[in-house]
């Protein structure tokens, strides 16, 4: 089973990503901060990294940085309220960049496509 | 009969105060406070006051696009007018002021004739032939017109309109750009325009088409400016509003789904239910901040207000398991400030710092009589997590916000009220240590009212 690790500080919208991705047959681990998925990263496994940018605390743009320290080469999907970071160039360091909808087709897709690659 | 002339000038010499008087005055419209209207006039009243250049009247065009279009036309209406007005404006120690109030009624007066004549009036400033004045534009050069009713290259409708045989057409040029043209002449005196005149003409040519170049880039700045903050507003609170708006869609796809059972239909209409009331409280908040209108200060007796606010910390820290300790003077001045205001603003500091502060910390409030007997000092201190230096900058900024569900408009609200009845705000925050907002009012004892 692959595993995910989400990084969502809205805890509502962290429990609908949860639920609707363990339905499709992912092992899902959620943190609502960055400092948390850090630490998660370093002490466990994971196939698949899905992040919010604009969090408290260290930004997912942080996050990412850090996971690249980590020399950790796990897909990174960027998702986010915000449809203009996708201009700052951080964020191309992300495997993907979603915007956040109510329709989770886009990024159940991304996903999918990221973890068959 | 037409003579042209150079913007560079070598041999023009400053003979007399008159000039420098002239110029100074000139200069000075880049620093004034007054419309860009008012300051091209003044422009145009040192080129045709008496104790100016000494031309009669003249004409100003704005380029726009590529057509002359008339926007003002100053100078007296008749000989004695002419008189009258220039021993006005030869009045020993009359300044900027005086000279922006007597165009203002002379425009005032003129409205029927000159400037509404010329408002009517455009030429075109490209194509072939291109006549004068179009043709100064095109050409960027000074042209004296003398005998101007042989002259086939002056557009007739000009020479109606304007009524003299001699003039001056002289381009604004500001860095590469043709801003307009002015035209000058003396149809009162009918002394004849010397090369001296023209030297000086094309000097505040020069000195108005900068300031005009630099209006129009200052008015651009400003318009960018406020563009971008539009925009960070929009980009704010797209994202506000857009994370409720996914967890209602998932929420609601899940409660169409078959198999949907009753425990978790209940739990996702909370949830929905929950987000509903989160929207409308962003759609209040921001709808609050731009519409709020804030009460005129006056001194007041804020001790009610202050108490009101107390009670609901005093609520939201024991919720929370904060420490709530409170000092306010039993006697306080009166503070000059609306009372429901100052009671918003306190609450708005209680509630940070009870945010800020883990359960089990402290945050204290103290309201009293600063060292100075005119100052009231309302201070909140929590034990909470402090704020950086990066966002201490950014704090009174709008739609800042270092908090998960905050909208970033409390703080920036605070300094509107601060800036209102002219206070200050200090805030002094070590991360880890905690923060302390200190607001000092103006106040008055009530026994002593100066």
């Amino acid at each position: 089973m692959k595993r995910i690790l989400l990084v969502e500080d809205e805890k509502p919208l962290a429990l609908l990503y949860e639920e609707e991705l363990r339905e499709e047959g992912y092992a899902v681990t959620v943190v609502h901060d960055s400092e948390s998925a850090v630490a998660k990263l370093k002490a466990e496994e994971f196939d698949l990294l899905i992040t919010d940018i604009r969090m408290p605390g260290r930004d997912g743009i942080d996050l990412i940085t850090q996971v690249m320290g980590l020399r950790k080469t796990i897909p990174i999907i960027i998702n986010s309220a915000y449809q203009s970071y996708k201009d700052d160039f951080m964020t191309w360091a992300a495997d993907a960049y979603v915007v956040k909808s109510s329709s989770l087709a886009e990024l159940k897709a991304k996903i999918k496509e990221l973890l068959e690659r | 009969m037409i003579e042209t002339y150079h913007f560079q000038d070598t041999d023009f010499q400053q003979e007399s105060s008159r000039e420098l008087t002239l110029l100074s005055i000139i200069s000075q419209s880049y620093f004034q406070p007054f419309s860009l209207e008012d300051n091209l006039l003044l422009i145009l009243t040192a080129l045709t006051s008496g104790s100016g250049v000494g031309f009669n009247r003249v004409m100003y065009f704005r380029l726009d696009g590529n057509r002359l279009r008339g926007e003002a036309w100053l100078g007296p209406r008749s000989p004695e007018e002419a008189r009258s007005v220039w021993e006005v404006l030869s009045t020993p120690g009359i300044g900027y002021v005086e000279i922006i109030e007597h165009n203002r009624a002379l425009l005032s007066v003129n409205e029927d004739t000159l400037t509404r004549r010329i408002r009517k009036l455009s030429f075109a400033a490209s194509g072939e032939p291109c006549l004068l004045p179009g043709a100064v534009a095109c050409h960027r050069k000074i042209v004296l017109v003398r005998d101007a009713a042989h002259e086939p290259q002056v557009d007739p409708r000009l020479l109606e309109t304007i009524g003299v045989d001699e003039f001056l057409c002289l381009p604004l040029l500001a860095r590469d750009e043709v801003l307009g043209v002015f035209i000058l002449d003396n149809a009162f005196t009918h002394n004849p325009i010397q090369t001296r005149d023209v030297k000086l003409a094309a000097i505040c040519g020069l000195l108005a088409a900068n300031y005009v170049h630099t209006a129009n880039l200052y008015r651009r700045l400003v318009e960018s400016e406020k563009m971008a903050a539009m925009g960070k507003v929009a980009m704010f609170i797209t994202h506000q509003i857009r994370n409720p708006l996914v967890t209602i869609g998932g929420f609601t796809d899940q409660l169409m789904e078959d198999g949907c059972d009753e425990d978790k239909q209940r739990r996702n209409l909370k949830i929905i239910r929950d987000e509903v009331r989160r929207l409308e409280d962003i759609v209040y908040k921001v709808g609050h901040f731009l519409k709020v209108t804030l009460k005129e200060p006056v001194y007041a007796d804020v001790k009610p207000a202050l108490e009101a606010a107390v009670r609901e910390g005093e609520a939201a820290a024991r919720e929370k398991g904060v420490l709530f300790q409170v000092k306010l003077e039993k006697d306080p001045p009166l503070v000059f400030c609306d009372p429901a205001t100052l009671g918003e603003v306190a609450r708005n500091l209680i509630d940070n710092a009870v945010e800020a502060t883990p359960a089990g910390g402290k945050v204290t409030l103290h309201a009293h009589r600063g060292k100075d007997a005119r100052a009231f000092v309302l201070s909140v201190h929590d034990t909470g997590k402090g704020i950086s230096a990066a966002d201490k900058e950014k704090l009174f900024r709008p739609f800042f916000t270092t908090k998960e569900k905050g909208m970033g408009l409390g703080l920036p609200f605070i300094k509107r009220v601060m800036d209102t009845c002219g206070g200050e705000v200090e805030v002094r925050s070590r991360e880890g240590q905690g923060t302390h907002f200190l607001l000092t009012f103006p106040s008055q004892d009530e026994r002593r009212p100066s």
